[in-house]
């Protein structure tokens, strides 16, 4: 990853931070004074490295890890705003990435009840919820999006 | 990657929908595996994290077992 992936990868971040979103890449063009053709194949080196995640086919960002840059089951309040989280995983992720403490909505696919939960001090309150991942570790990034 | 109420409904849910197991973990566990992996994510002078170190992050918090080995089987 060279010195301008870095770079448009900060600025991506920086900015899904600051307006809640995922910025588009004649944004990112516009603000780093690049060409659109650079940062839509910084975008692409970025999603091949797993980086960021992109929509198939596009240049739209669609994950910087942890947010979802789409409505997901996972919501996350932390830092002032709600989030979507792309899995349990990044659910905590967020909370981890901002370095705050927040809460957890979501439901079980089970039975559909609400999971409500703070995360305090780093830890789930209440701590009695199951999480399973039905991916192998070596298969995550094989279907990022159904992992 | 999902939340339950329980490891009861988790096995219900698999079975319910013909999913192969995979693992369950506890909340907790969960938790402190995402502030170990995500916690230098917004950092400005973050670099991408290797195989390796990523590996030892799960090593390190006891999922160390063939479903949680980064690396292809060989």
């Amino acid at each position: 990853m060279d010195e301008l992936d870095l770079r448009v990868r900060r600025h991506v971040y920086r900015s899904f931070v600051e307006l809640g979103r995922a910025p588009r890449a004649d944004e990112v063009a516009d603000e780093l004074e690049l060409g659109l053709d650079e940062v839509e194949a910084s975008f692409r080196r970025l999603h091949d490295a797993h980086a960021l995640v992109l929509e198939r086919g596009t240049t739209r960002i669609r994950m910087a890890n942890p947010f979802s840059t789409v409505p997901t089951p996972h919501r996350v309040q932390a830092a002032g705003r709600w989030w979507y989280a792309n899995c349990a995983w990044d659910a905590f992720g967020i909370c981890a990435a901002l370095g705050v403490e927040g809460h957890i909505s979501s439901s079980c696919p089970d039975c559909g009840e609400a999971i409500e939960l703070d995360v305090v001090g780093q830890r789930p309150v209440p701590d009695d919820y199951a999480v399973h991942i039905l991916v192998p570790a070596e298969h995550w990034w094989d279907d990022i999006v159904f992992t | 990657m999902n939340l339950f109420r329980s490891d009861e409904h988790a096995a219900r849910w698999l079975e319910q929908y013909g999913y192969e197991p995979g693992a369950t973990i506890s909340a907790a566990k969960l938790s402190e595996l995402a502030h170990a992996w995500w916690d230098t994510r917004l950092d400005p002078d973050w670099l991408p994290r290797s195989l390796d170190d990523s590996q030892a992050i799960l090593d390190r918090l006891g999922l160390s077992d063939r479903f949680w080995q980064l690396a292809p089987s060989r």
